[in-house]
């Protein structure tokens, strides 16, 4: 049904109906926002990134065939954005990387809320590329599996194994190591 | 379902079932449910790990970057638009030295059969009443 609904959105938005315009951007804008929140830890170039997603989504419209849902068209392309940002960063700042040790918090570290919020991010943000992508788009958005793994172009198993080594390292850095104090 | 792919599930997909893969959701369930000892530590572990994913705000964009996306897209076809002319038509510079050419034709067409004594006349009568007296007789008055 969804996938009806947007299909005949995307057509209408494609001809300039500024109604389907306004409704596809509430609908994808906070979930492409989010995603590349959470990839580039910085504001404002997920905001860069979500408006370059947008404007390709634009130019895509009028040849629109639904192979994909758009959604999942849309994130893919983000993520995709977020990916060359990244590399950019490590080719133009090889040696100031976030240091993974940092980012676990001391047993007897006694955070506020707005402290533990800020480091469950940094921990998140922290993970490589995929495993954060892979997270964010599940345990945070809620995306399906086969979604998920078809945003990323990676099999369910490669999704799962994804999703897993990146839990187990939140685990060992945002709880074990408080529990253990 | 088996006690180790359950064990898996817990470990991806977190405590809660609902989250599981819809293939996998009623065996996790009636596992869970017959042995709730049996993963009573792993579902701890993993509800601590929901519950600090769960403090995290909700990332929402702007009203600037709503506005921004919005004005980026295609805007809609004017009413009219259909039959109004394109700004650039590869047909009109042709159309254009045709009606030159047209011109040009009738007037060499024209220009022979136009009497010279007429011309003279009609020209005299238009100087006249332009300056509001009779220039030739002015020349005549002048001449010696």
């Amino acid at each position: 049904m969804a996938f009806t609904s947007d299909l005949d959105q995307i057509t209408r938005a494609a001809a300039g109906d500024p109604a389907a315009v306004q409704s596809l951007v509430h609908r994808y804008s906070p979930g492409v926002l989010a995603l590349a929140t959470r990839m580039l830890s910085d504001r404002s170039e997920a905001e860069d990134v979500t408006q370059e997603t947008f404007l390709r989504a634009w130019k895509a419209l009028p040849g629109w065939e639904p192979r994909a849902k758009f959604s999942t068209w849309l994130h893919r392309v983000a993520l995709n954005l977020c990916y060359d940002r990244l590399r950019k960063r490590k080719e133009s700042l090889p040696g100031e990387l976030p240091d993974m040790a940092d980012m676990a918090l001391a047993p007897h570290e006694v955070l506020d809320q707005s402290e533990r919020v800020g480091a469950i991010e940094r921990a998140i943000g922290a993970l490589p590329e995929r495993q954060s992508a892979a997270l964010t788009l599940c345990a945070l958005q809620g995306h399906s599996q086969a979604e998920a793994a078809e945003i990323l172009e990676v099999s369910v198993e490669a999704l799962e194994s994804l999703l897993a080594r990146a839990r187990r390292t939140l685990r060992a850095q945002l709880l074990e190591g408080r529990t253990s104090a | 379902m088996t006690e180790d792919r359950l064990f898996e599930l817990i470990e991806i997909w977190g405590a809660d079932p609902d989250a599981y893969p819809e293939s996998e959701r009623a065996g996790a369930k009636a596992l869970l449910a017959a042995y709730p000892q049996r993963f009573a530590a792993a579902l701890a572990d993993a509800r601590a790990l929901d519950a600090a994913f769960a403090q995290l705000p909700d990332i929402l964009p702007s009203a600037a970057l709503t506005e921004a996306l919005i004005a980026s897209a295609p805007k809609p076809a004017s009413a009219g638009a259909a039959w109004r002319l394109p700004k650039f038509a590869p047909w009109a510079p042709a159309s254009g030295f045709a009606a030159l050419a047209a011109g040009l034709f009738m007037g060499l067409m024209i220009a022979p059969t136009a009497s010279a004594a007429s011309d003279t006349d009609d020209v005299q009568a238009l100087l006249e009443q332009a300056l509001g007296y009779d220039p030739a007789a002015l020349t005549e008055e002048i001449a010696p």
